[in-house]
């Protein structure tokens, strides 16, 4: 049974596509659905989903982002009010668009097309006889293209977390790394502002989408690291990893979406 | 009109200034030049060269058309480069080649006219069909840049027009707006939703106040906050929770004008930019008061604020167009960080202009008006 994740801020939308695509794919079962990115994100890590049917503008992380982070590790079929010029392309091939509201015709076609591909093999080289297939447009270059045109806010610079009757400021430079913790978000930081652990109630995968990508990289659903403080990554077995940090004996976990970024050179 | 100041580099390198690219040539300057003009050119050479041989003495006639045919193809040569590139680099160019082609036509008269008086009438002939010449090119590339700077400038201006429709097409109504709202009244339709009877009131309140609104150079207050609010509640049906909202606007400043859509662009671009990309959505004011002889309105939201380089949307930019058009210095529009956090944009009417409003009556304080 293919599993699906539907994404979409307004309920209304997401409730028609989430009706509509029980009527036009019923092989297919709706894990997830997410009302901004960042859920849209955190549901995509838990579940890992076949296919995201993911609404671009969305608070939190837009759809293109969380496209961007899914790479190609599931099909994508992004959802929007009104078709931008650069949605088109996404016509000729990797990734398809809907448009809403969904019309079941134009929904029947975009699931045809979405099962074809999951049907092909992923690496048409390693069959063999597969047939030429056109060259696909480079998804990943454009996805950099419509991310770059949509506005972002400036990276969160500080944090503020009650520690007893205080109100700790922590410098997000200064953090080693962020773990989510039930309700609350571990901080572990060390730095001249001073150094231990507190609690704040940020959900972690709403602050993922404060924090400047380029330091804090995302290495599980529950953890985010800033990088200079990694010192290496050790493969356990095939599907486990880990992270040791300089100066500090904690070993986070890798999960396996995350695993790729640590291959070696 | 202040008189513009002499070009005096025009007498040593005479010629327009402005070198045409290559993708302004295509645009403008790609046509070859029309069978009229080559006719009229050709008639006036051979009116010419008739004229030539009348003149010079009658043995000459064969040498003479043996200097002047070659001299005369040179000179097409060059004017039909020249036709390609009507700048005064070029220009200058295919001058001094011409000097050249004139000084190597001269020595030849020099050494193959043995006859003083022969050489003299040659040389008067030759000589003024030279600088004919000369006078001819600077005369064609002059004609052919003003030519091609005024295509260019009617293409520009062309093309501002279509600007300014496409952006006022824009401001007019958000196709994003449209299309969700669409969705969810589609959607509730379908399921018998109780909402999508009033979302559909406030849909067609909305459009029937937005969709004249810019036909008219002016507006009353009033009239313009009537689809502030209808906007609001098709907003507040699609957010849900994530929307908190209020107006209060004296009722004395209901029947001041502004240009159409100040009011409303100002609120969309809170909610658009402010309320919309966070997580948690939230609260949107508009405030209005008199202040001194004019009045103040204020529309703050408490989303991310200003970021750092605060880019202004194609909405603001012509907002502020047709404030400027419509009320000059009267009207000050600031944006900027809300005192509490957040975006603010604070419109400052200075002055009532005597004809643009009735003057302000005291009146009763504002009452506010909120969601429901």
């Amino acid at each position: 049974m293919t599993r699906l994740l539907i994404a979409d801020d307004e309920e209304a939308p997401r409730e028609q596509l989430l009706a509509a695509l029980r009527q036009a794919w019923p092989g297919a079962q709706v894990v997830a659905t997410a009302v901004n990115g960042a859920d849209a994100w955190d549901a995509y890590l838990e579940h890992e989903p076949e296919v995201c049917f993911l609404d671009i503008r969305m608070p939190g992380l837009s759809g293109i982002d969380v496209a961007q982070r899914i790479g190609a590790q599931a099909q994508v079929v992004f959802v929007t009010a009104y078709g931008d010029h650069a949605l088109a392309a996404f016509d000729a091939g990797a990734a398809d668009y809907l448009l809403k509201p969904v019309d079941p015709g134009r929904l029947a076609q975009t699931v045809q097309r979405v099962q074809a591909r999951l049907a092909r093999p992923a690496d048409p080289a390693a069959h063999g006889a597969a047939p030429a297939q056109p060259p696909a447009p480079d998804l990943q270059a454009l996805l950099r293209d419509l991310a770059a045109q949509v506005r972002r806010p400036a990276p969160l610079a500080v944090l503020q977390a009650a520690v007893g009757r205080e109100v700790r400021l922590i410098r997000t430079d200064e953090v080693i790394f962020f773990e989510s913790d039930s309700r609350y978000t571990r901080v572990v930081h060390e730095g001249p502002g001073g150094s231990g652990d507190a609690l704040i109630r940020t959900p972690l995968k709403e602050l993922l989408t404060q924090l400047d990508e380029a330091v804090f990289w995302q290495v599980h659903r529950s953890v985010i690291v800033n990088h200079r403080h990694i010192a290496s990554a050790v493969r356990v077995d095939e599907g486990h990893m880990h992270l040791t940090l300089r100066g500090r004996p904690e070993t986070l976990p890798v999960s396996r979406h995350f695993q790729a970024q640590f291959k070696g050179q | 009109m202040a008189s513009k100041p002499i070009d005096w580099s025009q007498l040593w390198y005479p010629g327009p200034r402005r070198a045409f690219t290559a993708d302004e040539m295509a645009r403008a300057g790609s046509d070859r030049p029309s069978p009229t003009l080559l006719m009229m050119s050709g008639a006036n050479v051979a009116l010419m060269a008739f004229v030539f041989l009348q003149m010079a003495p009658p043995r000459e006639t064969a040498r003479l058309l043996a200097l002047m045919v070659p001299l005369l193809l040179g000179a097409a040569a060059l004017a039909r480069w020249l036709w390609w590139r009507p700048w005064r680099g070029p220009l200058m160019v295919a001058t001094l080649v011409w000097l050249a082609l004139s000084v190597a036509t001269a020595l030849i008269l020099r050494w193959g006219f043995p006859d003083r008086e022969e050489r003299h009438w040659m040389a008067i002939l030759v000589g003024s069909t030279c600088s004919l010449v000369t006078v001819l090119q600077w005369f064609l590339v002059v004609w052919r840049a003003q030519q091609i700077e005024a295509r260019l400038a009617q293409q520009a201006e062309r093309e501002k027009a279509l600007e300014m429709a496409r952006r006022l097409a824009a401001a007019q109504l958000e196709p994003h707006f449209l299309f969700n709202t669409l969705a969810s009244v589609q959607h509730w339709v379908q399921t018998k939703d109780d909402r999508a009877a009033p979302l559909l009131a406030a849909l067609t309140g909305y459009l029937r106040a937005t969709l004249p609104l810019f036909n008219r150079p002016l507006l009353a207050v009033g009239d313009e906050l009537a689809a502030v609010e209808r906007y609001l509640q098709v907003m507040q049906a699609r957010m849900g929770a994530r929307l908190d909202w209020s107006l209060e606007v004296e009722p004395a400043l209901h029947t001041l004008t502004l240009p159409p859509g100040v009011l409303l662009t100002l609120v969309e671009n809170a909610v658009v930019h402010g309320l919309e990309p966070q997580l948690g959505g939230g609260t949107l004011r508009l405030r209005g008061q008199r202040q001194g002889p004019g009045a103040r309105f204020e529309v703050t939201d408490d989303g991310p604020g200003p970021g750092p380089a605060l880019q202004e949307g194609l909405g603001l930019a012509n907002l502020r167009h047709r404030l400027a058009l419509t009320c000059g210095d009267n009207v000050r529009l600031s944006l900027g960080a809300a005192p509490g956090g957040g975006f603010r944009a604070l419109l400052d009417v200075l002055a009532v202009p005597p004809g643009l409003a009735p003057p302000l009556q005291p009146g009763p304080p504002a009452t506010p008006r909120e969601k429901p």
